[in-house]
């Protein structure tokens, strides 16, 4: 397009996707290895897939499932629960007032964004302690809202404010308070944004680990993505069940990116910082 | 603009219909408000205590209090501390590789990709992917690949060459995890630039294409300038991308060999939750959130600049 021919195309996108394409290859071919493949010839690339160390892994942690998927479901909705009413609230201009505030808070969620994790994790282990929620998953939860919360705000808001105003003055002439707009007529009509920033947080909530392993201090209570991120404290690192943990980690993407792949990429795009 | 759909709805919606609508809106405060307590208490309210922590003594028996206030001590012990002073070249380190890949790579890939055919739209969905899984499943594989006895080195070994300590040699170390972190930040670059190359103006382009002006000539004549603001701010989304890079550190080299992959992020981490000094791990979180905060206004204009032209 800007002077680069097609066959430049080819090349490039090849050479992009071998460079992309064999670690993640890696993950899943080294996952169905055995101890004794690892141990022998940890990188050939003939040997016999054996779906042992998922076994071994979902034997040991199959909690930790249990664990991520309360972990995210929970986030998820907190998330989204208050996330939509606020994205609503920052989308109607009701006065000049209001307006200015919304500027603001536009500004605050932005900064709030791009706060750094493992900054924020230091003040929130002491607000967690004081609470007595350390070492507990609503803690953790807890965590992960106040990390996704002002993301999903900013990701939503723009689903809200594509809503046709004549939509809205429509809903008024038929005598609708506001709760019933934001019920009847929000929620139907964000509800394609509402998916998109639902799976963003889930897949983003599955694969946080920093405030996981922080908070949670007793391995058994850790998700996968703690498990995972626990492997590299062992004195010697098995790189079979370690990638059978990564696969574990990538599942809900690997689930959404198959399912609604575009929207995907748009949200997150629109994310910008993440 | 794909980076800018979050900050330019804030004032384009200035639509008479939409303004003879608010007019009737009912107060929007209960909506907001859920938002408000929790992000008060918990993102908030989190970074006043930040601020009081690192002007305090705290240890890891008075996590939750009370706090002596000892003034800027905490700084000065964090100022006086040599790994300081190398996490913070570690992290220059880290952004500037950072840097020069996700633009330079991320604007030749983005160019170069952007004749949209099966195979580069197939290379940019992998791409994407990969940019979208977690980090630390990245960076378990990278560390895998890097290893000892891992693919890249029996690859070298195939064709002749003696193996690499890609992650154990302190020479070596914080480059390959700082291009591990580009290589999973770079989709997201090509990504921007790509979609800002789509919105270039064709007639011009074709104009100077017709006056014989080759892919450089174009780049840095009409291309380049056109794409400065969408540059800028991707550069100041890249620099703090570098300063939460904690990740990749703590999956590949857990800030070694040494201290020599101790980045500021990490550092603080580690000061805090290896060797429980939680006042000065804070001063060490509010050296970087200076940093942040200082690239949040030109961030902020970048988008509203971007937005307006």
């Amino acid at each position: 397009m800007i002077g680069v021919g097609r066959r430049w195309g080819h090349a490039a996108a090849g050479v992009l996707s071998v460079v992309y394409l064999v670690p993640l290859a890696w993950i899943v071919i080294t996952s169905l290895k055995s101890d004794d493949q690892i141990r022998g010839a940890p990188n050939a690339l003939a040997f016999t897939p054996t779906l042992d160390v998922f076994r071994e892994v979902l034997d040991v942690g199959g909690g930790a499932i249990v664990t991520s998927l309360r972990l995210a479901g929970f986030t998820t909705l907190l998330v989204i629960g208050v996330g939509v009413p606020a994205a609503y609230a920052l989308s109607r201009l009701a006065s000049p007032g209001w307006r200015r505030l919304v500027t603001i808070a536009m500004g605050v969620l932005l900064v709030l964004q791009m706060v750094p994790q493992p900054m924020a994790v230091i003040p929130l282990f002491s607000i967690l302690a004081r609470w007595k929620l350390v070492g507990t998953l609503p803690g953790v939860v807890l965590a992960d809202v106040s990390l996704l919360l002002p993301f999903a705000i900013l990701l939503l808001r723009p689903f809200v404010l594509s809503i046709p105003g004549a939509i809205f003055e429509a809903a008024e002439l038929d005598g609708t308070n506001g709760w019933q707009r934001f019920r009847y007529v929000v929620l139907p009509l964000s509800a394609n944004g509402i998916a998109t920033v639902g799976s963003i947080v889930f897949i983003l909530a599955w694969g946080e680990f920093i405030y996981a392993t922080t908070f949670l201090t007793e391995q058994t209570r850790l998700p996968v993505s703690g498990l995972l991120a626990q492997q590299i404290n062992l004195y010697s690192v098995s790189w079979n069940r370690m990638m059978a943990l990564a696969v574990l980690t990538s599942l809900p993407l690997l689930a959404v990116f198959l399912l609604a792949q575009k929207r995907l990429v748009q949200g997150l795009s629109v994310g910008a910082v993440k | 603009m794909l980076t800018t759909a979050t900050a330019s709805s804030g004032s384009g919606s200035r639509s008479p219909v939409r303004l003879a609508v608010t007019r009737f809106t009912q107060q929007p405060w209960g909506y907001l408000l859920p938002a408000v307590i929790i992000l008060g208490a918990l993102a908030v309210f989190p970074l006043i205590q930040l601020a009081r922590m690192s002007l305090s003594e705290v240890g890891p028996r008075t996590i939750v209090g009370p706090w002596e206030f000892i003034g800027w001590s905490n700084f000065r012990k964090a100022f006086g501390d040599r790994i300081f002073w190398q996490s913070v070249r570690a992290t220059g380190t880290f952004t500037l590789v950072l840097l020069v890949v996700d633009l330079v790579v991320g604007y030749l890939g983005a160019a170069v990709l952007s004749s949209g055919t099966w195979s580069t739209n197939l290379a940019l969905r992998i791409m994407v992917f990969v940019w979208a899984l977690p980090p630390i499943v990245s960076g378990s594989v990278w560390r895998f690949l890097l290893a000892g006895n891992g693919a890249i080195n029996s690859l070298l070994g195939l064709v002749g060459m003696e193996s690499v300590d890609w992650l154990s040699s302190p020479d070596r170390a914080l480059l390959s995890v700082s291009l591990v972190a580009a290589w999973a930040s770079l989709p997201f670059s090509i990504l921007v630039i790509h979609g800002g190359l789509l919105s270039l103006p064709t007639d011009v382009i074709e104009a100077a294409r017709i006056d014989g002006a080759g892919f450089w000539g174009l780049s840095r004549h009409i291309v380049l300038p056109i794409l400065r603001p969408t540059l800028a701010v991707l550069t100041v989304l890249i620099i703090l991308y570098a300063f939460r890079s904690f990740d990749f550190v703590y999956v590949m080299t857990e800030g070694g060999p040494g201290t020599v992959t101790t980045t500021l992020p990490y550092f603080a981490y580690n000061t805090a939750f290896k060797t429980y000094q939680f006042g000065v791990a804070s001063a060490l979180a509010m050296v970087s959130m200076l940093v942040v905060i200082v690239l949040a206004v030109p961030y902020m204009l970048g988008l509203r600049k971007e937005h307006a032209g």
